[in-house]
């Protein structure tokens, strides 16, 4: 997208010019789609089917409900200052928003990217001038993935005072319990009651394995950034 | 017995088998069909298929052609830019003029932009004939198999259909030109920036508030 510009092309120098760039972006595409296929066939297992639609909408489910509603309310009141903060189950209204937006932009972005990826095969089954509409579809969709990433995502899960410096959960797992107890003290009394808590408890990732993590951690919000302000910057100098 | 055993050998032979026709097209092997190749290149064995009036010229979009306006439909058409074999007849100057001098705007598209192809790679050499000419190489009936399959080997009709000239899908004018990608270039937008507006706010504020919180007090305290 930034060929045109010298920011872009060095970029694509890192992957060895902007064809090969190309080419690293469909594999890599299709191995992320692969990932969300293996993600898909994870959750019709996981799913106990045979207390279909009540197990979907409990505590432990990313599906949104009435309650994620009222803490959305509670949540705005309390950062306006009016009122408490809701009490937090396991998922907070932001993180079932992630999950379903990363949901449906692996199939919008993949849908359209296995389209453009492949014009010949996929011109056989529709117009080609869909082509046209699936690359506006996949930019766009692109652009508010990553600058949802970047600025959102990155401030709520970095740089947010509670979380400061990072939220380890992405890499190990696990979450430590005085947080937990801070934060979602619906979710630990639930355990509690039920005494499932004692199958919960895991032990911390050794020191060496966090350092790595807090690295990997802070070079993607690095790369976060420098891609993020580039963009910003070379934006008027690129054909759109 | 083996009259219940055939059964099944019946049925996978009738799902298998083809169906019974009372014509068939014409086919030089399996794989090879006349109509087809003809559909799809205007040619049939050797020979080019002739326009044979004027319904069979197949006309690239709506637009009306920069020639001179005659009253009589035939004379128009003769003079129209978008008819001739040679474009570009008569302009004054020509010679010393880049194609973007004229056409300023089709210089921006991704072949051009990103790979690098120039306008006389598709629309060919001089003289460069209109596209809804008969015979010229980016006539829709046959620029699949003599322009796009140059590089994109195995090109079909319908791949051609991509514009390469896209027209800018954020004007309104596009609307009526490709509806489709107007409409769903606006929706995207307005998914982007709806969640923007949501939760820009709502971030900043967040961090904000929590700056404020009192020393030790998980959100759930607070």
């Amino acid at each position: 997208m930034y060929y045109e510009t010298a920011w872009g092309r060095g970029l694509g120098w890192l992957f060895g010019g902007f064809e090969t760039a190309l080419t690293v972006h469909v594999y890599v595409g299709i191995f992320m789609l692969g990932a969300f296929l293996v993600h898909l066939v994870y959750l019709l297992i996981t799913i106990r089917w045979r207390r279909f639609p009540s197990c979907i909408v409990g505590p432990d489910s990313l599906v949104p409900g009435i309650n994620d509603l009222k803490s959305v309310v509670q949540h705005t009141g309390w950062i306006l200052g009016l009122g408490k903060h809701p009490p937090l189950e396991r998922w907070s209204y932001w993180e079932k928003f992630d999950y379903w937006a990363v949901f449906w932009g692996m199939i919008i972005l993949g849908g359209t990217g296995l389209l453009l990826a492949f014009p010949l095969a996929s011109s056989q089954y529709i117009p080609g001038w869909v082509l046209n509409i699936a690359f506006w579809i996949h930019r766009i969709e692109s652009l508010l993935a990553m600058a949802h990433i970047f600025i959102i995502h990155f401030f709520i899960a970095h740089l947010r005072r509670t979380s400061f410096p990072m939220d380890l959960a992405i890499f190990e797992g696990s979450v430590p319990l005085s947080t937990v107890e801070h934060e979602r003290p619906e979710w630990i009394n639930r355990l509690r009651h039920s005494g499932q808590i004692y199958y919960c408890l895991v032990a911390d990732a050794p020191p060496v394995r966090r350092a790595l993590f807090y690295v990997i951690g802070y070079l993607a919000v690095l790369t976060g950034f420098y891609l993020l302000v580039g963009a910003l910057i070379n934006s008027t100098r690129i054909t759109w | 017995m083996w009259t219940k055993k055939i059964w099944p050998v019946l049925i996978g032979l009738a799902l298998l088998l083809p169906g019974p026709v009372t014509a068939q097209e014409e086919v030089a092997s399996r794989y090879y069909h006349y109509r087809s190749t003809e559909m799809a290149t205007g040619l049939y064995e050797e020979y080019e298929v002739r326009p044979r009036n004027q319904a069979a010229f197949f006309q690239a979009g709506e637009r009306q052609g920069l020639g001179l306006s005659r009253v009589e439909d035939q004379q128009n058409r003769a003079w129209n830019r978008m008819f001739l074999s040679d474009a570009h007849r008569d302009l004054p100057f020509y010679e010393r003029r880049r194609c973007v001098d004229c056409h300023p705007d089709n210089a921006n598209n991704r072949h051009t932009v990103r790979h690098g192809v120039t306008c006389r790679q598709c629309h060919g050499e001089e003289p460069i004939a209109s596209i809804n000419h008969y015979f010229a190489r980016l006539n829709p009936i046959r620029q699949h198999t003599h322009v796009c399959s140059k590089c994109h080997e195995g090109a079909g009709a319908s791949f051609a259909l991509y514009r390469v000239h896209e027209p800018n899908p954020a004007l309104l004018s596009t609307a009526r030109i490709m509806p489709l990608l107007f409409y769903a270039f606006w929706i995207m937008v307005a998914l982007a920036a709806g969640t923007f507006a949501l939760f820009l706010p709502h971030t900043v504020l967040w961090g904000i508030r929590e700056l404020f919180m009192k020393k030790g007090g998980g959100s759930g305290e607070s």
